[in-house]
């Protein structure tokens, strides 16, 4: 098993297949987050009949295949629209609104989650709306919200290897060029799944304990 | 996200500028750069070498074609399913891809004259020990998805009403079906099928007939209304083979031998 | 800006092929998903038998599913049991692939919703003289399927939206690939995708409402 013809380049080309992975995974949970957190509180807000546009347009991200999104924001902005986009910018572009789209639906169960009496009671006490929202809903919200959060940037992590129909060059398109190359298809998959396994397991433990720990008291 | 945005401005702010009238080969030569499209799991046409840089004919190809236009070649990889959606979304400029010449695809993109011409040969897997091509029949047979010969392939199966047709994503997962016994033919150029054979990356496979098709002829491609660098590319094919370069690049990536002829007896192109 | 010339009608041409493609999608995914619960509740009892090799199979099986890409599953289906003589045709390598990862998440929402089972409620039921099997069939597992309602929808979805990963191992009969097979033809590519997406969608929400009523039906008190 160990008998192979990879090189030290070959690894490079691996570790830096693996740094595109994480970089267009953490400019587009960056981003996501960012996105969903706004689309979370305005839904909230606004309340479900005036956010109704909104939450029709977020739930498209998640009712149509990643792959498909992906092929259709790089056409409609490349071909239809004419703009000059790298396959990168698409890639974080429709990543982010993806994540985006996942996390408002996250950030607004977390407020949810919050009693309502208690919000009314900090009001009661002469909290404005920003400071009941930083001091009284973030701190509970976060509670519940936060091991979803975990699952949902390590599914972005693992749904980026998609990234590959755009060209940008991620882990398993690396992995594809070393495997057209070197022909040891089994070794070669076993190491690209091995690095999603090193990075996504023990993040995804550490989010189950924290949901342990955080429910039980 | 933020590009996007910056980008979308900067193009409302062209637009707004008015209609810019340079064609594509006024704006390769501006920016300096030609981006080519190259399918890089095609030996000899397109492959890596081992520090993982692209090599083969195409390669060497976008070089000759950059030089000639005075601008620096990028090496843009696609798949052959890709390669014209990658033209057609601005990707890239040109694809150098061994992309056939069919109507089909002429009704979207526009091409050059050929650069080259293939024959296509069967490949078998030793286990299924096919002998001629017309032992296909009733077989599981694949090829690579978008492909010349996985069009012609995928009729023949559809004519003859029995067997499986597989289009695989790229070359290197149909040979590695193939290899594994997963598919019992495929067809793929002569070039391409005697690189992988002699490479010994693919136990058991092996040369059984050539496919009955005609001259598989390879052009460049680029938008369908660039008209002045579908010119360009004509006259660049035209002095490739007339200063001896196409013999040569034959010689280095496919051996000893004759370049197939690109000109056809008793037509005009 | 928009002097791109939109063919809707040539893509629209091609209709009944990507709804007959539609349906080749929505078997696989009630197929896998049927596999998919079978399997995880398999996996649920390894994990509560106490057993140490069989609770080591699940959660080996539970990790791997949630850990690594759907796409990279599939690809091994195909090309890794092929490394080994075991050939699955494309449907076949789509359906387990998807299956694999279906087990894997819902033996984790399985194992989630047992938690909000007492265990006094086993205990009853075998001091009503039903054996360790009987008390998780007939008591256990009902609760368990019903407080997973939800998270077995959502992967039913998931189910959907991942049959469009079978182009990796030549699949071309689901409507993922027939559309991109007619991509490769015209390369109308905007027009047939966004048909793709349209009928992505209604799959998509078709199940989710289904499901709706369904568990409007069943979980009536």
């Amino acid at each position: 098993m160990f008998d192979t013809a990879l090189t030290v380049n070959d690894l490079i080309l691996l570790a830096k297949g693996a740094g595109m992975t994480l970089l267009v995974t953490a400019i587009s949970v960056f981003f996501g987050t960012i996105l969903g957190i706004v689309f979370g509180v305005v839904r909230y807000q606004i309340g479900p009949w005036w956010a109704a546009p909104m939450t029709f347009v977020l739930d498209i991200f998640r009712s149509i295949p990643l792959l498909i999104q992906l092929v259709l924001a790089n056409a409609f902005l490349t071909a239809v629209l004419k703009l000059k986009m790298s396959g990168f910018a698409v890639a974080c572009g429709v990543l982010s609104l993806y994540t985006a789209a996942y996390c408002a639906e996250i950030v607004r169960g977390g407020i949810e989650s919050v009693p309502l009496t208690l919000r009314r009671a900090a009001r009661s006490l002469g909290m404005s709306w920003g400071q009941d929202m930083r001091n009284i809903v973030l701190p509970l919200a976060t509670r519940v919200a936060l091991p979803s959060w975990i699952g949902l940037a390590l599914g972005v992590m693992k749904d980026s290897a998609l990234v590959y129909i755009v060209q940008v060059v991620e882990l398993l398109k690396s992995t594809q060029i070393l495997i057209t190359r070197l022909q040891e298809p089994l070794f070669l998959l076993m190491i690209c799944g091995m690095f999603y396994f090193v990075i996504s397991f023990p993040i995804a433990r550490f989010g189950g304990y924290l949901e342990k720990r955080w429910s039980n008291d | 996200m933020k590009t996007g945005i910056l980008a979308f401005g900067l193009s409302a702010a062209t637009v707004m500028a008015g209609p810019a009238l340079a064609d594509k080969l006024d704006d390769i030569i501006a920016s300096g750069k030609l981006r080519c499209a190259v399918v890089l799991d095609f030996p000899p046409m397109g492959s890596r070498d081992a520090d993982n840089n692209p090599v083969g004919f195409d390669v060497d190809y976008c070089n000759d074609l950059a030089a000639a236009l005075g601008v620096t070649a990028e090496i843009v990889e696609t798949t052959f399913p890709e390669r014209i959606p990658a033209l057609m979304s601005g990707n890239v400029d040109v694809a150098v891809a061994s992309t056939s010449d069919t109507l089909e695809r002429a009704k979207t993109v526009g091409f050059s004259i050929p650069y080259y011409a293939f024959e296509n040969a069967v490949v078998t897997s030793e286990k299924a020990g096919l002998t001629g091509w017309e032992d296909m029949k009733g077989k599981t047979v694949g090829a690579t998805a978008g492909t010349y010969e996985a069009i012609w392939l995928e009729g023949k199966v559809k004519e003859w009403g029995e067997g499986e047709f597989r289009p695989y994503q790229n070359q290197a997962d149909v040979f590695l079906a193939l290899s594994q016994g997963q598919l019992d033919a495929t067809v793929s150029t002569m070039e391409v099928a005697e690189a992988n054979v002699k490479s010994g990356n693919f136990p058991g496979i092996s040369i059984a007939d050539k496919a009955p098709m005609v001259p598989d002829y390879v052009a460049l491609i680029t938008l369908r209304e660039e008209y002045g660098l579908i010119n360009y590319m004509d006259l660049f094919i035209n002095q490739q083979v007339r200063t001896g370069r196409y013999a040569e690049l034959y010689k280095k990536w496919v051996g000893d031998g004759e370049p197939a002829n690109l000109s056809i007896p008793g037509v005009y192109r | 800006m928009f002097n791109y010339n939109f063919r809707w009608n040539q893509a629209f041409n091609s209709l009944p092929q990507m709804l007959e493609g539609a349906l080749v999608t929505i078997e696989i995914a009630v197929l896998s998903m049927m596999i998919g619960i079978t399997v995880a509740i398999t996996l649920t009892v390894f994990r509560l038998s106490g057993n140490r090799f069989l609770s080591a199979i699940a959660t080996t099986w539970v990790e791997i599913a949630r850990n690594t890409p759907a796409l990279f599953q599939i690809y091994m289906v195909h090309f890794g049991l092929g490394g080994f003589g075991i050939h699955l045709s494309p449907y076949m390598s789509l359906l387990i692939g998807i299956a694999f990862n279906n087990a894997g998440y819902l033996a984790e929402n399985f194992r989630g919703a047992l938690k909000a089972i007492p265990d006094t409620q086993t205990r009853a039921a075998r001091s009503l003289g039903m054996s360790s099997g009987q008390a998780f069939t007939n008591v256990v597992m009902p609760q368990m399927l019903r407080i997973a309602f939800l998270p077995m929808t959502n992967q039913m979805v998931w189910a959907i939206l991942m049959t469009s990963l079978g182009a990796v191992v030549a699949m071309n009969t689901d409507l993922y690939g027939v559309t991109s097979e007619l991509n490769a033809r015209s390369f109308r590519t905007f027009e047939l995708f966004a048909i793709a997406a349209v009928i992505f969608y209604l799959l998509t929400k078709a199940i989710t409402l289904s499901a709706r009523l369904l568990a409007a039906r069943l979980f009536r008190y």
